[in-house]
């Protein structure tokens, strides 16, 4: 089954090259431990995946660009081409000639509406050339002006159009010390407006990836396109073909919508976030191996202690010991800063795959009272490896881990908005203040929910 | 019997007779089990009970038989036996009270299949269930998954509170299950279309065209070919001992006469409440007692008036709200035929409803079951059998009157909880956003 993927605005653009550049890379790397016939299931299940066929043969990615300037887009439309490799459809693209200035409620209000008929007549045609579409891929930035805007107002729009299609937004979150002065307040309407219209958000946070870049990758002057190569290797980390249960060795068919049963049935708790082990520079590569037991180790960790990488974790970070703590008392025996877990997603792909433990994973101390490990933990595997890393693991998770990014930023939005500074902006395209209360109301529902775990 | 056979009948041929037939009968069932286990199952031994557990779940229950159902365990199995007979009405009360470990029962499971085979076509019905396929089948009714309540799902018991998050969990889980199980259909729709206009002009039935996919399989993979030429030659046996029962059946049913009488007699009861749990009970003794008054007030209606069906069917139809309403049930007076005569209306409107969709419908000229799917050109003469685009409006209208019903029950639903916060001091109902 097919996912379309709308790329959208400078952020959402260049991030989509790198992931479909990242998952054709993968699909034709060169294997070592699995059959050929294998390898060529796999190939065949990322391509009907994410690209179409062209008379010509090379793939043609099943996205759809959209920015406000063409500049982004070019370069990404030429850079595919250039490869040689596989490209993006010459039609599958929309752009204008103005900007729109960062400004959330001009993205929202005005390039939405107006623009809504063409966009979605690109998405639309994207979707006939799917012979079953399981649903969509949404790349933008949370706070910047034409994607998150723009992005909100289209998602409603899919949520109207495609009511049966999943949805999952991928979520750019903003440096916490960004150049937007307005980000907070464009990140409040990004996410109380997605969270209305969107089945799931999958957040991918620009510090800890740029802290990856600089201390994993050993990158010394990092750039945008390092940081989005990470963010795509972890995305295909996640949405390459996996078998579709335990003994079976046929890919599974929709895995957007496995993954969104698992993790985000619950309409309170949307908040999704990936972590993967290991990340290294392809130089060192070469020189580590690893064993399975160490790598769930350390992934376990990392969500526990909520690290975001394998260097620097908190080991002092436990589980409670009580066990399940009684409905209606608030677990005092908690750690401060345990995270805990509603449901997690491991995916595993590499050599003796099989052999790998996870029952710490199926420790119901690390999740929520009122879900039982076997219905919050799941594991999806493959032999096939991914890139050239002979074992890898990711972990996408529903937890708390976002609660205090999402709580600083609601904090500093609301000290703006208590003093009135910038609303104009808003206000002049229609952004009403009850549209921001509403916006405050919604996101400390959900903080609230997910600290109440 | 002697009156119908012209030439006496060999005593050793009428002793083989029994167990013939039975072995004939066992031939046409799923998982038969042998002449000795029915001959145990009338003197009620223990060790016939398992086997006929097994042979009424394997009836009663709507799996494929080709297709690997996961195996349940005998208690249920049992269970779930139980509760299909009585969805079908199984009058018997012996059997319901058989423990559920399926140790036990031979004799009133004999008398349960018997009840099932003598009451419709069941042989008929399994033989079709199970037939081998050949073309790519879609329904066109909702009959035959209706009349099956597919297998007793074990219900969970809830000890103390329930976190109502972990409901709305589950709620979101099914969801998501019915939108993929939306894209699925969509995806088993375009390659079906793609394997039908690719096989265009190869298949030999001329009014068929081109192939389906088990046909197709056959032309790719001749090993399958052998696997589907051993299904057919199974149900063939099938199919012909299914004939041969029809000619045998009669000494089969005079035996059964016998294993009846050999039962002890059953007492009598005037009603049959279900047994009500330890939890929950003040809601069910809530729902226990407005049943036995409507009981009761049915009892009176009827007594008091002269018999006229119509009446008897506005007294008994009756919304759940107005079960409350004290002066409603057994009241007099002008508020009490106003509400009446309201009903009547109300019950009048949906008949007419109900007609009108059914002859705008068309009601369907070919029979209801699995249609096998043709894919013609665009001009091309109609063939025999339903058009598509029939069956389309049919469904659409259906689909119309079933969302007219489902916004009377959601606002039955509203008005019932707004009542139920009503009596609550101190409880301020926020409905939720509109989707």
């Amino acid at each position: 089954m097919s996912i379309v993927t709308v790329q959208l605005g400078q952020c959402g653009n260049q991030i989509g090259f790198e992931v479909f550049d990242a998952l054709f890379s993968d699909s034709h790397c060169p294997q070592k431990f699995c059959s050929k016939r294998e390898n060529e299931a796999y190939q065949a299940s990322c391509k009907e995946r994410f690209f179409s066929e062209e008379e010509n043969g090379v793939p043609v990615a099943r996205a759809v660009l959209v920015d406000m300037e063409p500049k982004v887009i070019n370069q990404t439309l030429s850079k595919a081409a250039h490869s040689g490799r596989w490209k993006y459809g010459q039609h599958s693209h929309f752009c204008q000639k103005q900007g729109s200035g960062n400004n959330w409620a001009y993205g929202y209000s005005v390039h939405g509406p107006r623009h809504e008929e063409s966009i979605m007549n690109l998405i639309q045609k994207e979707v006939e050339k799917c012979d079953s579409l399981s649903g969509f891929f949404i790349v933008m930035s949370m706070a910047g002006g034409t994607g998150s805007g723009l992005g909100a107002f289209l998602t409603q729009n899919l949520q109207d159009q495609y009511s049966n299609s999943l949805k999952m937004n991928q979520i750019i979150w903003p440096y916490g010390t960004g150049e937007v002065i307005v980000q907070n307040y464009n990140s409040i309407l990004t996410l109380s407006h997605l969270y209305r219209s969107s089945d799931a958000l999958l957040v991918h946070e620009n510090d800890a990836v740029h802290k990856i870049c600089a201390k994993l990758m050993n990158i010394k002057q990092i750039s945008f396109r390092d940081i989005n190569q990470v963010l795509a290797h972890q995305l295909g980390s996640v949405f390459q073909p996996t078998y579709s249960g335990e003994g079976s060795f046929h890919y599974r068919r929709n895995p957007l919508g496995d993954l969104m049963e698992d993790l985000v049935p619950h309409p309170e708790f949307k908040m999704l976030g990936v972590r993967n082990i290991p990340q290294m520079s392809e130089n060192s590569l070469a020189y580590s191996t690893f064993t399975w037991a160490g790598l769930l180790k350390h992934l376990r960790q990392m969500l526990i202690s909520d690290a975001k990488m394998e260097e620097g974790i908190d080991w002092q970070v436990r589980p409670p010991l009580s066990g399940l703590p009684t409905l209606g008392k608030m677990p005092l025996t908690k750690e401060f800063h345990f995270n805990t877990s509603i449901a997690n997603l491991v995916i595993l792909r590499g050599k003796d795959v099989h052999s790998a433990d996870l029952g710490a994973f199926k420790d119901p101390a690390l999740y929520t009272s009122w879900l039982e490990p076997v219905t919050a933990f799941n594991v999806w595997k493959t032999q096939r490896a991914f890139s050239k890393y002979e074992k890898s693991a990711a972990l996408v998770s529903n937890s708390q881990s976002l609660v205090k990014p999402l709580d600083m930023i609601v904090g500093k939005a609301w000290n703006m908005f208590a003093s009135k500074a910038y609303l104009h902006q808003y206000t002049k395209f229609g952004i009403e203040e009850e549209d921001f209360l509403d916006g405050f109301a919604l996101l400390e529902q959900v903080i609230a929910s997910y600290r109440n775990l | 019997m002697g009156r119908r056979r012209r030439r006496r009948v060999d005593p050793a041929d009428a002793a083989r007779a029994l167990p013939e037939a039975i072995a004939v009968l066992t031939r046409t069932l799923p998982t038969g089990p042998s002449p000795e286990t029915f001959r145990r199952a009338k003197f009620d031994r223990p060790e016939a009970a398992p086997a006929l557990w097994r042979l009424l779940f394997c009836v009663l229950s709507p799996m494929p038989a080709d297709g690997a159902s996961p195996s349940l365990a005998l208690e249920a199995q049992a269970r779930s036996v139980k509760a299909a007979l009585r969805f079908q009405g199984y009058p018997r009360r012996a059997l319901a009270q058989l423990p559920d470990d399926g140790s036990q029962g031979g004799r009133e499971l004999l008398l349960a299949l018997a009840w099932l085979l003598a009451r419709g076509p069941t042989l008929e019905q399994l033989l079709a269930q199970s037939r081998v396929r050949l073309g790519d089948e879609m329904p066109v009714c909702e009959c035959e998954s209706l009349a099956s309540p597919g297998p007793a799902v074990p219900s969970v018991e809830a000890d103390g509170c329930v976190d109502i998050r972990h409901l709305q969990w589950l709620m979101g889980k099914l969801r998501f299950r019915w939108r993929k199980l939306m894209a699925s259909q969509q995806e088993q729709c375009a390659l079906l279309g793609k394997i039908h206009s690719y096989t265009r002009g190869c298949h030999s039935d001329r009014s068929l065209g081109h192939l389906s996919v088990t046909e197709t399989e056959l032309l790719r993979d001749p090993e399958g070919g052998q696997q589907l030429l051993q299904r057919l030659e199974r149900e063939n046996v099938r199919l012909e001992a299914a004939l041969e029962w029809r000619r045998r059946e009669l000494v089969f049913w005079q035996w059964m006469d016998t294993v009846l009488g050999a039962c002890p007699p059953e007492a009598s009861q005037p009603t049959f409440l279900p047994k009500i749990p330890a939890q929950g009970a003040a809601e069910l003794e809530l729902v226990v007692r407005e049943l036995q008054a409507l009981q009761e007030e049915l009892q009176g209606v009827a007594e008091t008036r002269p018999y006229d069906p119509f009446d008897l069917l506005v007294d008994t139809w009756a919304p759940p709200a107005s079960l409350h309403e004290q002066d409603w049930v057994g009241g007099h007076g002008p508020e009490w035929s106003a509400s009446r005569r309201a009903l009547q209306e109300a019950v009048r409107q949906d008949l007419v409803a109900l007609q009108w969709a059914w002859e705008r419908g068309g009601g369907l000229a070919q029979p209801h079951g699995p249609h096998r799917l043709v894919r013609t050109e665009a001009g091309a003469p109609e063939g025999r059998g339903l058009q598509a685009t029939e069956v389309i409006e049919v469904l659409r209208s259906r689909e119309a009157c079933l969302e007219v019903v489902l916004g009377q029950l959601q606002g039955q639903c509203r008005q019932e909880l707004a009542r139920l916060v009503g009596t609550l001091p101190g409880l301020i109902w926020i409905p939720p956003p509109g989707r």
